[in-house]
């Protein structure tokens, strides 16, 4: 279906809803319906649960329909068994309520009884001009108000903090673990939608509204499919001219091609046309839920670099060297070269350093270096001409480093136009330590491979908006 | 252009090497010179400029290398006696005869194809038989721009052989132009386009040169006008 010449399509009520029912609340404690019912409260949003037997739920009062609502109602949230999701949509929509997420499962992913199920909701949604998300969504999470319509936030509220990232799921649980996790080291999310079955609404509905929404800077998708291929990634190519777009697309379809006889057709399979197209249309690719989460993070928080000469500074020889054969792999859209320093910036780093240190990149600035010594070299090293982008790899461990080198690098990294990323690991507190320069709005990552994928995702993003005209 | 074609083909919607290359022509894409020699037709030697290949020109034979319905380097003395015994082999069927090209370097493959969720997409990449085995290919969506053909060469892992490697003379720029204009051809096409490839396209005295041709069309779209 084209979304091409439909009017701009009303999300507000997904949002920003001032009042919402939720059909299927209930006090039973095990019930979906209770858990979301019970995270709505803290929303802001007036709430009228709907129960056909009880009076109040959670001391809220209840109505036995949606037929008996005293008011017009913003937001429906059915989370009751597919079969009854229908006539209750239908009601919703015959009050005039413009918007509902649909939780339960049991539609088009279970089969065709599932899928005239769904029939009959496009059919409702086509008379009446109700906007359905869903079936089977985990709905919305917006750190800005707190309204989160089903489980997003875990109970650490680590998300609430918010972020410039738009992350929008055709798989609820993809979204909520793999966030979950990368929430641990940090992750800063200005809204979460949950596509589900996307009958209604689907990807290129949520990239046209965030690619429009000033408060985000990153757009990161996961689909198994993407309905209309042309018209999304003419959309994601305007919009990566100012913000980036990264799309996990998983399962690799075949072909749809009765018989396949050319070369061409074998060596296509689908997924190398799908790179293509990506990189032909400034979307960004990552493969799994890891580097999604790695790639957004980077490309919402992160300065562009203006080119791709890497300097490394570590306080340990070893890790300088894998970073380096990371770096000089050959990676034909996204190249990395290391950065050769000025003979000015040796010396300062001679200057700095014990005469056992390496002025040649990597920076080896050894175990023995205390914090000033880290500090004064990332200084150097940021002020070289010929550097692009600033790997620090730091440890807690050697004895003359403290947890001040989280605020020294900070401070250098926000008043940098170039980008700096560190590396660090500290046994089982290195989450924590991530965490605690993510506050300070630097990001970093635990392994040498994921920091120097993370960098090509900038380099990567900086050849995009050259090739598209685009800024930052 | 495109209408124009397709009614001429021989067997509607199923175009043999010879139409391929005559479509590939008007897009200005260099192709062998060459004529085809019907099978009643009186052989004629004196027309050809020697060597030639002879071909098989069917487009329900698909794999005529194997079948024994390729006569590569045939000269003015072996020609007759070729002619003669393709056509014993294959009673019939209509002969490609055309110039042999003379190339040095890569053979490339350039191909299109409809994907289901992108729609009509391009393909360049290493070619040849072993085109398959090396998979150094990559795709694109048409209609593109010469910049986009450049980015898409200058992915290939054999990319370096067009900017001089090891004192190769390939120019890259017109192959991005071969690009584009099939590119533009995969779109002008429509609904009638299924799949291409262009297998081998070699540079040969100072032009890309499609040596082969095929594609193949959905049946059952209507020719308009």
């Amino acid at each position: 279906m084209s979304i091409i010449g439909k009017k701009q399509k009303n999300f507000r009520p997904f949002f920003y809803p001032g009042s919402i029912t939720v059909i299927g609340a209930t006090n039973k404690k095990e019930k979906v319906g209770h858990i979301i019912f019970s995270r709505l409260k803290t929303s802001g949003a007036r709430l009228f649960p709907v129960h056909p037997k009880e009076a109040e739920i959670m001391g809220v009062p209840a109505y036995h329909s949606v037929k008996d609502l005293p008011e017009k109602i913003d937001l429906a949230i059915t989370t009751i068994s597919a079969e009854r999701t229908v006539p209750v949509v239908r009601e919703c929509a015959e009050q005039g309520i413009p918007a509902v997420i649909i939780v339960a499962g049991g539609f088009g992913e279970v089969g065709t009884k599932g899928k005239d199920l769904e029939k009959e909701l496009i059919k409702i949604h086509k008379e009446y001009g109700i906007e359905i998300l869903g079936p089977n969504s985990l709905g919305v999470f917006l750190p800005e108000t707190g309204l989160d319509t089903i489980f997003v936030e875990h109970g650490d509220k680590a998300l609430s903090g918010g972020g410039k990232i738009a992350f929008i799921t055709q798989s609820g649980s993809v979204g909520t673990e793999s966030l979950g996790l990368a929430s641990n080291a940090g992750y800063g999310m200005r809204a979460f939608v949950g596509l589900g079955n996307k009958i209604i609404l689907n990807e290129t509905d949520f990239l046209e509204y965030f690619g429009r929404d000033d408060k985000v800077n990153c757009l990161a998708f996961y689909v198994e499919s993407i309905d209309d291929g042309k018209i999304f990634l003419e959309k994601a190519k305007e919009i990566s001219k100012n913000k980036a777009v990264i799309v996990l697309k998983a399962g690799r379809t075949r072909a749809g091609q009765t018989a396949v006889s050319s070369h061409t057709g074998k060596l296509a399979g689908s997924d190398r046309v799908v790179n293509g197209a990506f990189h032909q249309y400034g979307v960004q690719r990552a493969f799994d839920e890891e580097e999604i989460c790695d790639a957004s993070k980077a490309l919402s928080m992160l300065p562009q670099p203006e080119g791709n000469r890497v300097a490394i500074i570590t306080a340990a020889g070893g890790y300088g060297v894998m970073c380096t054969d990371y770096i000089e792999q050959k990676y034909p859209r996204s190249a990395l070269e290391m950065a050769v320093f000025t003979s000015e910036t040796q010396q300062r780093i001679r200057e700095i350093n014990l005469s056992f240190a390496s002025s040649h990149n990597p920076v080896d600035i050894t175990a023995s270096a205390d914090d000033e010594m880290y500090a004064g070299t990332l200084d150097a090293v940021l002020n070289d001409g010929g550097v692009d982008i600033v790997i620090c790899i730091v440890f807690f461990s050697p004895p003359a480093a403290t947890e001040k080198l989280i605020d020294l690098i900070a401070e250098r990294a926000a008043s940098s136009k170039k980008p700096v990323v560190v590396f660090t690991q500290y046994g089982p507190y290195t989450d924590q330590m991530l965490k605690r320069f993510y506050d300070k709005g630097v990001v970093g990552y635990s392994s040498i491979y994921r920091t120097v994928r993370a960098v090509r995702f900038l380099v990567e993003r900086s050849r995009i908006i050259h090739n598209l005209g685009g800024n930052v | 252009m495109i209408t124009s074609w397709l009614k001429s083909l021989n067997i509607p919607n199923l175009p043999d090497e010879w139409e391929v290359k005559q479509l590939l022509k008007k897009k200005h894409i260099n192709v062998p010179e060459g004529f085809i020699l019907k099978a009643d037709t009186d052989i004629l030697p004196e027309k050809v400029s020697f060597p030639v290949a002879v071909k098989i020109c069917d487009p329900e034979i698909l794999h005529k290398t194997d079948a024994g319905g390729v006569a590569l380097n045939v000269t003015e003395e072996t020609f007759i006696e070729t002619v003669t015994s393709m056509r014993l082999h294959f009673p019939e069927k209509r002969l490609l005869v055309e110039k042999m090209s003379s190339y040095k370097g890569i053979e490339f493959i350039l191909g299109g194809l409809i994907d289901p969720t992108f729609g009509p997409a391009i393909m360049i990449g290493a070619g040849g038989i072993l085109t398959e085995l090396y998979k150094d290919v990559t795709f694109r969506l048409v209609p593109l721009d010469r910049d986009e053909a450049l980015r898409m060469l200058r992915e290939l892992t054999i990319s370096e052989v067009l900017e001089g490697y090891r004192g190769s003379i390939m120019d890259i720029h017109t192959l991005a132009d071969c690009i584009v204009s099939v590119g533009d051809l995969i779109t002008e096409m429509g609904n009638h386009f299924n799949q291409l490839d262009i297998n081998p396209l070699v540079y040969s005295e100072g032009k890309w040169t499609a040596l082969d041709g095929m594609l193949v069309l959905n049946k059952g779209i209507n020719t308009p006008g």
